[in-house]
């Protein structure tokens, strides 16, 4: 396997903050450890054992997959994801059991992500096929006998023994095909067939299947008053409208199509009205609804600047903590200094992951790494402003912190997109060799072993 | 493209950055707040799973303590009183759902071993893995205030004992009393339902009524009035009463009359230790409101009682302009009755301010704080209140107070081995009308000479019961006596 000084740089900085990120994982797990019983637990070693092997497999998957991509990426998720799971172990010992078991399944999925798509570019034409599984993974929850509602939302469907939220993935699905459509119709849509006032308008047929996309994204969500994912979708439409077009225009009308989305839900929806009141004021309905947002705000206030200490923080009083409110739990524990560490770690993210699209030269790879960075920096936005109440509550996982076999999963997929589209932009500027992907090199050894056979 | 990507960047940035802001708001800001919010119990509950150092009486004996409890309680300690009730009012109790009080509420961070020094101090102990609780230690003697609680038996009332030079209390009863072990339940239930049941009883048990009452003082205040009358130069150990019944005061035509209607009068000494009524609302009448008001104040009544538990109650007489237009309510207040009402312990502080030349020495229970390796935190030094009489004044309070003992209404307070004492009786009528309801009162100090213990002792009558039909002298005196007298034949704490 040949290699380019800087691709081996990237790889070799990878492993090292990987290495760093679990050694704070696994610092943070006997901490919290010896915080609930001032004993290390015997199955730290283990524990660390899976969680290193699991963080070195992904990393060996980069080195012989995506040799060129990106170094910080991955590390970023195995610190936020490592720090979640430590937590999540604090709350509760069953779902850490589950949570390990989800980690493998994931890093799974992020090493077949890779195998699988080997050329970004390839994606670009599968984009009606992934509307169509946006539209059906949307669908799911609603089908009797399959949808269940849970916690006032029917956003979770049971195929036999198998539970999970089709949501997290339509969102990748739609990304897809959001950035495949826009890469093609970009310049259509942008020239704009006629005027009204400062607005160049597209010619309908251009932007009938966008907009329907994103319609129906939105009244599905909000049929099944997953307020946080419809928040998630529209603003994912906006930004990749915007970008792909180049047309603040299409920011303006994002505004006012939310500003009425939002007046018209908080009409017709009590339970709109009821986020909003509590967000505004959640005190008066402390024995109510309020309860969780002020035990998340005391929560916070107990955690001070320091925090408890992990182990030591009563986290557990806040009702599920482990998925929507890990944040405050957080917040606890390791206090303003450590919720300011997991703002940082997004941030790095985001940062990364737009550095990736800034970097690729095709639209659509540019696109989809843009979506899928806004899609993780978005919701982690959407669940800590509703948490903090900076924004009204939606409920929606922290991506790879919360607790969730479906949330962790479809994170690593999205995380294994955008390592690809680095790894492809690298191989398009030369950074590294731009070998035959191993479909290809199979493809052409069966042609030279046919040929050989042919020419005995 | 990548122009509206970096712009992208810089508004995921001003989001991640607003709640950066309110995490701050959050997390510092509004952190007391949040805090001090009582809906808000995980301190509390963090707490409740730490060690927490004990309350020790002044030999040593463990007042409160927190025990390690076994698997399955809802929190790793509990908290115990091994003398029950004994001390209840003065520890207070340390509850999950219900707070604490007394010195648990006050005393919290040297016993949980949050204070500065103690954290300080804990850091070299860190790896030692020992904690960092401190004690209390009190100035309090459990046999002593075991005496004072028999002698008191089931009444209602209080004990005060005190060193008349340091303030310090040797011991505090207030009745009725109740045992914190009750409340400290984790149940947390069962503790709601104790309190509950504590705060309906008639004699109020979770007030500590000898520093957070005020009784009627009756008589026990002629040392006050007279004291004033000394320090203004209106009257004179020769000073000669009338003997009369009754007496008209200014602005009425409503006779005062003496205790049990008799006739009464004589010396300044005499009608002291008979207790005269007339004499002392002709004193307060001729010094008049303002040097009466004014005379009071210099003994604290009207201010909190200062000392080192929360809550404490403010004696009252009353102001200039209530007694203006109404001099008999003056008069009356001149032998304690009206509106005067006195706290116990303030009643201790004044028999102590004669015992000590006139000043007035602020009370305390807590002699020193120890951290974990019992070295001193802080330690109690007595402290100056107030000056409210020059030494000659208490001297010749001191000659009247011996008479109360040797001829007058305190004999009942004549001490074993011949130990004089000096006191004053005082016997509050509560009802003009209807069934009688009377305090019976005495304060006192002894010897009389280099005074070592001041004491006051009052009951609260109810409805024609026996105290209401007794005096303070028969009543009060024979507890008085009885702690005392145990007092001088136990000068050093009897171990514990």
């Amino acid at each position: 396997m040949s290699s380019t000084p800087i691709a081996a740089a990237r790889r070799r900085t990878e492993l090292g903050l990987i290495v760093m990120a679990a050694t704070i994982t696994a610092a943070a797990y006997t901490l919290a450890s010896l915080g609930q019983n001032a004993e290390i637990p015997p199955i730290l070693v283990p524990f660390l054992i899976v969680l290193l092997g699991l963080l070195v497999v992904a990393h060996v998957a980069n080195r012989v997959l995506a040799k060129g991509a990106d170094g910080t990426i991955l590390p970023l998720a195995a610190l936020l994801h490592g720090i979640g799971y430590v937590i999540i172990a604090r709350l509760s010992e069953r779902s850490a059991g589950l949570q390990t078991t989800w980690t493998f399944v994931a890093i799974v999925a992020y090493v077949a992500t890779l195998i699988i798509v080997q050329r970004a570019a390839d994606l670009a034409r599968y984009q009606w096929s992934f509307l169509a599984i946006g539209a059906t993974l949307l669908l799911l929850p609603l089908v009797p006998g399959v949808g269940t509602t849970k916690a006032g939302a029917r956003i979770w469907v049971s195929l036999g023994p198998i539970n999970f939220q089709p949501g997290e993935f339509a969102k990748i699905a739609l990304a897809l095909f959001f950035a495949g459509y826009l890469a093609d119709h970009r310049e259509l849509i942008a020239s704009g067939a006629w005027r009204v006032g400062p607005f160049h308008l597209p010619e309908l047929r251009h932007l009938m299947p966008i907009a329907f996309a994103w319609g129906f994204a939105v009244v599905v969500m909000v049929a099944e008053k997953d307020l946080g994912s419809s928040l998630l979708f529209f603003t994912l439409f906006v930004v990749m409208m915007w970008v792909s077009t180049e047309r603040a225009s299409y920011l303006v009308i994002g505004l006012l199509l939310f500003s009425g989305a939002a007046y018209v839900a908080w009409r017709l929806f009590d339970h709109v009205k009821t986020r909003v009141a509590i967000w505004r004021n959640p005190w008066p309905q402390y024995e109510g609804k309020g309860y969780q947002i002020v035990q998340a705000m005391f929560a916070f206030a107990n955690g001070g600047t320091g925090g408890t200490g992990l182990g030591l923080g009563s986290p557990n009083k806040i009702p599920v903590a482990k998925t929507d409110f890990i944040f405050a739990a957080i917040g606890e524990e390791l206090g303003l200094i450590g919720t300011t560490a997991i703002l940082i770690g997004f941030l790095l993210m985001i940062g990364s992951g737009l550095r990736i699209a800034v970097r690729s030269e095709r639209p659509f790879e540019k696109l989809l790494a843009t979506g899928l960075t806004t899609i993780v920096g978005m919701q982690a936005f959407i669940i800590i402003g509703g948490v903090t109440r900076v924004v009204p509550l939606t409920g929606i996982a922290l991506p790879f912190v919360s607790y969730g076999g479906s949330s962790l999963l479809a994170n690593y997929v999205l995380l294994a997109l955008l390592v690809r589209v680095s790894d492809s932009s690298a191989r398009h500027l030369g950074e590294t060799p731009n070998e035959l992907s191993p479909q290809e090199r199979l493809q052409a050894y069966r042609r030279r072993r046919e040929v050989a056979r042919a020419s005995k | 493209m990548n122009k509206q990507i970096r712009r992208l960047a810089v508004a995921l940035l001003a989001c991640y950055l607003a709640l950066f802001v309110q995490l701050n708001v959050l997390a510092v800001g509004r952190q007391q707040e949040l805090n001090a919010d009582p809906r808000n119990n995980r301190q509390t509950e963090r707490d409740f799973n730490r060690p927490r150092g004990s309350i020790l009486a002044a030999d040593g004996t463990v007042l409160a303590l927190s025990v390690p409890t076994t698997r399955g309680d809802e929190f790793n300690y509990q908290r115990e009183y091994p003398l029950g009730d004994l001390f209840g009012n003065v520890t207070g109790y340390y509850t999950f759902s219900y707070g604490s009080t007394q010195l648990e509420r006050t005393q919290n961070d040297v016993l949980m071993g949050d204070t500065t020094e103690q954290k300080l101090r804990a850091i070299g102990g860190l790896f030692r893995g020992s904690d960092s609780t401190g004690s209390v230690v009190l100035t309090m003697r459990p046999d002593v205030q075991q005496v004072a609680a028999d002698a008191l038996g089931t009444r209602e009332g209080s004990v005060v004992v005190m060193e008349p030079h340091t303030g310090a209390i040797i011991a505090m009863v207030s009745n009725p009393r109740y045992n914190p072990a009750d409340v400290a339940v984790h149940d947390s239930k069962k503790a709601g339902q104790v309190l509950a049941d504590l705060n309906a009883w008639p004699g109020k048990p979770l007030l500590a009524n000898a520093y957070q009452e005020r009784y009627m003082p009756g008589s026990a205040f002629k040392v006050i009035t007279t004291s004033i009358a000394f320090e203004n130069g209106a009257t004179s150990l020769d000073r000669v009463f009338p003997n009369t019944k009754s007496w008209v005061p200014p602005q009425t035509t409503d006779p005062i009359q003496n205790y049990g209607g008799t006739v009464c009068g004589g010396t300044m000494v005499e009608v002291f230790y008979r207790s005269c009524n007339i004499p002392f609302a002709q004193l307060a009448t001729e010094l008049g409101p303002e040097k009466m008001v004014e005379g009071t104040k210099k003994w604290g009544i009207g201010e909190k009682i200062p000392i080192d538990l929360p809550a404490p109650a403010a004696s009252s007489f009353g102001e200039v302009s209530d007694f203006t237009d109404q001099l008999p309510l003056l008069a009356i207040g001149g032998f304690g009755q009206g509106s005067t009402t006195m706290v116990p312990v303030h009643m201790a502080m004044i028999a102590s301010t004669i015992a000590n030349g006139g000043v007035m020495m602020k009370p305390h229970v807590v002699d020193a704080t120890l951290d974990h390796d019992n070295a001193v935190l802080t330690r109690t030094t007595p402290a100056v209140w107030k000056t409210p009489i020059l030494p000659g004044t208490a001297d010749t309070l001191t000659t009247l107070m011996i008479g109360v003992v040797n001829q007058g209404t305190g004999r009942p307070m004549q001490l074993a081995g011949g130990i004089q004492a000096a006191a004053k009786t005082g016997t509050a009528q509560l009802n003009t009308t209807g069934p009688e309801r009377s305090n019976a009162w005495i304060i006192g100090f002894a010897p009389a000479i280099s005074p070592q213990f001041a004491i006051a002792v009052v009951l609260k009558g109810g409805p024609d019961d026996e105290i209401s039909a007794s005096t303070g002298g028969k009543l009060a005196g024979p507890i008085a006596k009885t702690v005392l007298d145990y007092l001088f034949a136990h000068p050093v704490p009897s171990g514990g």
